[in-house]
């Protein structure tokens, strides 16, 4: 690529960049071998059972059935509600999302507290979605005397204590329920956001300006359409995929008589079948996955790129450029205070003992350490943060040889076949996991019983491949002709080379390790269909603990903030390899 | 070359092999242990591990969590069922028998169960499961300072009721009644209850399968519910709050907030308001008033014990659970009533349980928790089935739709639901 870069030259690079990555590297036959323990994985826990669901949602007991299956779910009473609750929340969510995340990414720029702010945008992304719902649920508590928000709107709304607003009742608790998802998704938007923004060379706006162009034109020309349209379009998808786990948010926050309000195909899902595969279950599964895969495609042909992907200049030390707006400054330290409020409320909350966190609100008694102690003293807490660190190790370190050994051949693929693997990556990674759980559960009692600590890692590994050989493949694509050539020629066997390789993309595989085991500490779902007899996960043990939840909001906010140090930590500490790993490879 | 390299692979699996099999020893615990999957938590599962500690065998007690259901059907299809479960619902009993699932279990000659239980836990003639924990659910709680006089009837109750919401609504006393409307089971509590009472002849025949849901008994039980429910000011914070308040919320607005008169609530009741008593004043029960003073029949839950087809050692060790000094350990913790009616009264803790107990055995009184009895999707759960269909009448009488309507409304869905579940008119 030319070093002069015009105006209009970065818009086209997607069609015409070229190939720079030496197709004269085919992948040799025994290298495909590699492919095989993604492929058994893949095939066994997530493609079979994709096609039992859906054989499923057409026959029963083997018996052909046609669409009766379909009739009789979306017939059920509220399932048109919950079809259209799931929709708003897959374009209403992923809106406020994108649009948040960008103002603050641009507002967060070149400022000098513009790091801290993201710094603190960021944690929420790390917790777990349970311990998100905890926290929100102390914060619209029912009761003024004890719930921070309700509180607020009491007094905004003029109300006395007995007629307070109720924030979980039926008609807001979806509204609830989704602030609580953007609180807990902007700062991921941001930190894409932010790495797009410093991807734009300042040169294209300067040549912007030296055309007479405005504020508006810079926008529009150095900026959206570039560069921003796309990263939009992958904000927007990934919020929309990730929306499908508001079921972990609804079973933590939704007391049982407003669950119907807040369903979504998820929770029906779930209800119908549980961890079986029933013929109205399949049928609503089928639905749903047709519209997540269907969206996802979509999504993909916005961001779709020439393969192999370009290669994008070093840019230059950006020039010292003015802050924003002062306007623009506050903005975003307003929001990371606003965004504060609720972790203080939880770390306020997990202070108090049981009754006082029960009968009356955390600002009103001095704090202690008896939920802490009692916690810290038990076995019950530290079994199940002992068995969830095991497994999430064990299952990140499995995920990290099985895509690295399949990203391999995979990376050296090109044309159609390249693009087709990318696509079945992509579909399968947003497989939701009730749609097959009842099949996959029929496939662990063949291999190994169920309901064991083995048979849930052989999930958790099987979900996490997909997207773990997006990234690595898109990261090996992305390697210089030279760093491959040397690579080649230094390493003896493939797996020398495979080695030198890997090390040149330590980013990349640095944020697989670390989603893949936030994600599975993270996790209620997994844990809650396959868990294990004995051993419990943490996203289980949490949610059954919120059975009670005002009994016992003081414990289980103190195991919340125990449960969120090591994720939080994890994320913070490599929150730059998280996004040059994701840049290089699964988002660009 | 080739042998050696194939005999290191050989070794190598054998290795293997042996690790697996090392580690799923290693959960079992060396010699096989009989696999108890239990629907307890927290205090009451460390109080059956307690009690199986006595076994001469190994047991292994599994909790599996709110939906043993769900849990239970997943460990079928994955052939790993445990071999004996500890169900919450005698639906679920039958529901195993006659799917096959559960081989026939006998019973010590220590155990009897007061009439009309046993026949729940049988399908085709065969005893499937037995009694193993008993629940008393026909109580209302409060404080002594709070209710010097407790109303001896229906009647008495609507009239007390009234007098305080207006005193809460004119000085802002306390509400009269407080209710875990949020939890369904709740809910569907204060209903069987009161079926039990106007109907008493009906009750059981709802939980068959040609139940008419749609008949008089369940027209006059919700009829007289929603003649109390519907009392302006009668739970704390009004019913909009009531349907976000859980069970233990409302035991503490009882007991320590001292918002709430009274509360109907299970035995189990005791086990929340312990902890959140305030001052010595510990809360005291009356029976759940009915037509008559003294109550109508006594409406009781329980959890029953079965073993699971091709178990190993399930049928001894559910026989050995009916003995009457199986559950010695949980007795002398308190918070366990026995259904079986050869555990000596004076084995209770205290004078309380010890009274309970003795209401358990009055003959001809008892009535098996109708929900728990019922088929499918319709038992409830959050947000499902009878439990979803008794909010959904709690919020129209507590809103000011008219009870003729309200039960128009709540007999309609309940119909639709028993049919939808296989069974009802």
């Amino acid at each position: 690529m030319s070093q002069v870069r015009v105006l209009g030259e970065l818009a086209v690079l997607d069609d015409v960049g070229p190939a720079r990555r030496g197709r004269a590297y085919p992948a040799a036959g025994a290298t495909s071998a590699l492919l095989l323990p993604a492929a058994v994985l893949l095939g066994g826990l997530v493609l079979w059972p994709v096609l039992r669901t859906m054989h499923a949602s057409v026959t029963t007991d083997g018996r052909w059935v046609g669409a009766a299956h379909f009739r009789t779910a979306l017939a059920a009473p509220g399932t048109g509600a919950v079809v259209g609750r799931t929709i708003l929340w897959a374009l209403l969510v992923p809106a406020v999302v994108t649009a948040l995340g960008y103002l603050l990414a641009a507002a967060s720029r070149r400022s000098q507290e513009g790091g801290l702010v993201r710094l603190i945008l960021l944690v929420p992304v790390a917790l777990p979605l349970v311990v998100t719902g905890v926290t929100f649920r102390l914060m619209y508590d029912p009761d003024p005397s004890r719930g921070l928000a309700t509180l607020v709107a009491t007094r905004l709304t003029g109300r006395s204590v007995e007629d307070a607003p109720q924030l979980l009742g039926p008609g807001t608790v979806t509204v609830a329920l989704m602030s609580a998802f953007v609180w807990a998704w902007v700062g991921l938007a941001v930190l894409v956001f932010r790495s797009a923004l410093d991807a734009v060379p300042p040169s294209l706006a300067d040549a912007v300006r030296a055309y007479g162009g405005g504020r508006r034109h810079v926008l529009w020309d150095a900026q959206w359409r570039p560069l921003l349209l796309r990263t939009t379009a992958v904000v927007f998808a990934l919020v929309a995929v990730g929306t499908s786990r508001t079921f972990d948010l609804i079973l933590v926050m939704t007391p049982g008589s407003v669950r119907d309000e807040a369903s979504v195909l998820a929770l029906r899902i779930w209800q119908t079948s549980g961890g079986t595969t029933t013929g109205d279950g399949a049928a609503l599964g089928v639905v749903w996955l047709v519209a997540v895969i269907g969206g996802i495609m979509v999504a993909a042909l916005f961001v779709r790129q020439a393969w192999p992907p370009p290669r994008v200049e070093a840019a230059a030390e950006p020039a010292p450029a003015a802050p924003p707006r002062r306007v623009f400054r506050l903005l975003a330290a307003g929001a990371a205070i606003a965004w504060l409020v609720p972790m203080a409320v939880l770390v306020a909350t997990s202070a108090h003992g049981r009754v006082d966190a029960a009968a009356r609100g955390w600002w009103s008694t001095a704090p202690n350490v008896e939920s802490y102690r009692n916690l810290v003293t038990g076995t019950e807490l530290w079994r199940t943060l002992g068995f969830t660190l095991l497994l999430a190790t064990a299952v990140t370190a499995t995920v990290l040889v099985v895509a690295l050994l399949a990203a391999y051949p995979l990376a050296w693929l090109t044309g159609p076949a390249a693009q087709a693997t990318g696509l079945l990556l992509l579909a399968a990674s947003v497989v939701p996991i009730q749609v097959i759980a009842g099949p996959v559960n029929e496939v662990l009692g063949l291999v190994l019983s169920s309901g064991t600590a083995q048979g849930l890692a052989l999930v958790h590994i099987a979900l996490g491949v997909p997207f773990a050989v997006l990234v690595l493949r898109n990261a090996f694509a992305d390697l210089p002709v030279e760093q491959v050539r040397d690579a080649r020629l230094g390493g003896r066997r493939w797996w020398h080379t495979l080695r030198r390789l890997a090390r040149h993309n330590l980013s990349a595989v640095v944020a697989v390790s670390v989603l893949e085991f936030v994600q599975v500490w993270n996790d209620l779902v997994v844990g809650r269909l396959f868990s294990a007899s004995g051993a419990s996960p943490l996203g289980p043990f949490l949610a059954e603990q919120t059975r009670s939840f005002v009994s016992n909001s003081g414990a289980l906010a103190a195991s919340s903030v125990l449960a969120s140090v090591l994720p939080v930590v994890l994320v913070v500490l490599s929150r730059r390899h998280l996004v040059a790993g994701l840049v290089s490879g699964g988002v660009r | 070359m080739r042998p050696p390299v194939r005999a290191r692979r050989r070794t190598l699996l054998r290795a293997a092999a042996a690790g697996a099999a090392a580690l799923a020893a290693g959960c079992s615990g060396g010699s096989r242990s009989v696999q108890v999957a239990v629907v307890w938590s927290t205090s009451e599962l460390d109080r059956f591990r307690e009690v199986v500690a006595g076994y001469p065998g190994r047991v292994q007690v599994v909790s599996a969590g709110n939906d043993i259901d769900a849990f239970l059907r997943a460990r079928h299809l994955a052939g790993t069922s445990p071999d004996v479960a500890i169900l919450p619902r005698p639906g679920l009993v039958t529901e195993y028998a006659q799917r096959g699932w559960l081989s026939p279990v006998r019973a010590s000659t220590e155990y009897a169960v007061p009439a009309g239980l046993g026949e729940l836990l049988t399908a085709e003639g065969q005893r499937y499961g037995v009694w193993v924990k008993a629940a008393h659910k026909s109580l209302v709680w409060h404080l002594p300072s709070m209710l010097p006089v407790q109303p001896a009837d229906w009647d008495a109750l609507v009239r007390r009721t009234q007098e305080l919401a207006a005193l809460a609504q004119r000085d802002g006393g306390p509400a009269p009644l407080a209710i875990g409307a949020a939890d369904g089971w709740v809910l569907t509590d204060w209903f069987e209850n009161v079926l039990a009472d106007v109907a008493p002849e009906s009750y059981n025949a709802l939980a068959r399968p040609d139940a008419d849901w749609q008949g008089r008994p369940v027209r006059d039980a919700l009829d007289r519910l929603a003649g109390l429910w519907s009392i302006n000011g009668a739970f704390v914070g009004g019913g909009r709050r009531a349907l976000l308040t859980q069970y233990e919320e409302s035991v503490i607005q009882v007991v320590h907030t001292k918002r709430a008169v009274m509360l109907v609530g299970a035995d189990f009741t005791a086990d929340v308001a312990d902890p959140f008593q305030r001052g010595p004043e510990a809360p005291v029960t009356f029976r759940f008033p009915g037509t008559q003073p003294g109550g109508g029949p006594l409406i009781v839950g329980g959890d029953a014990a079965v073993a699971f087809a091709d178990a190993r050692g399930g049928v001894e060790l559910v026989e050995w659970l009916t003995r009457a000094d199986s559950f010695q350990p949980w007795l002398r913790a308190g918070g366990y009533l026995s259904p079986n009616t050869n555990v000596t009264i004076g084995s209770y803790r205290d004078a309380v349980s010890q009274r309970l107990a003795e209401e358990m055995r009055t003959p001809r009184t008892l009535r098996f928790d109708l929900s728990d009895q019922l088929p499918g999707a319709f038992t409830g759960s959050d947000g499902v089935g009878i439990w979803r269909i008794m909010q959904g009448f709690f919020a129209d009488v507590t809103d000011g739709v008219r009870a003729s309507e309200a039960i128009r409304r709540a007999t309609g869905l309940l119909a639709a639901a028993a049919r939808s579940a296989g069974g009802g008119r």
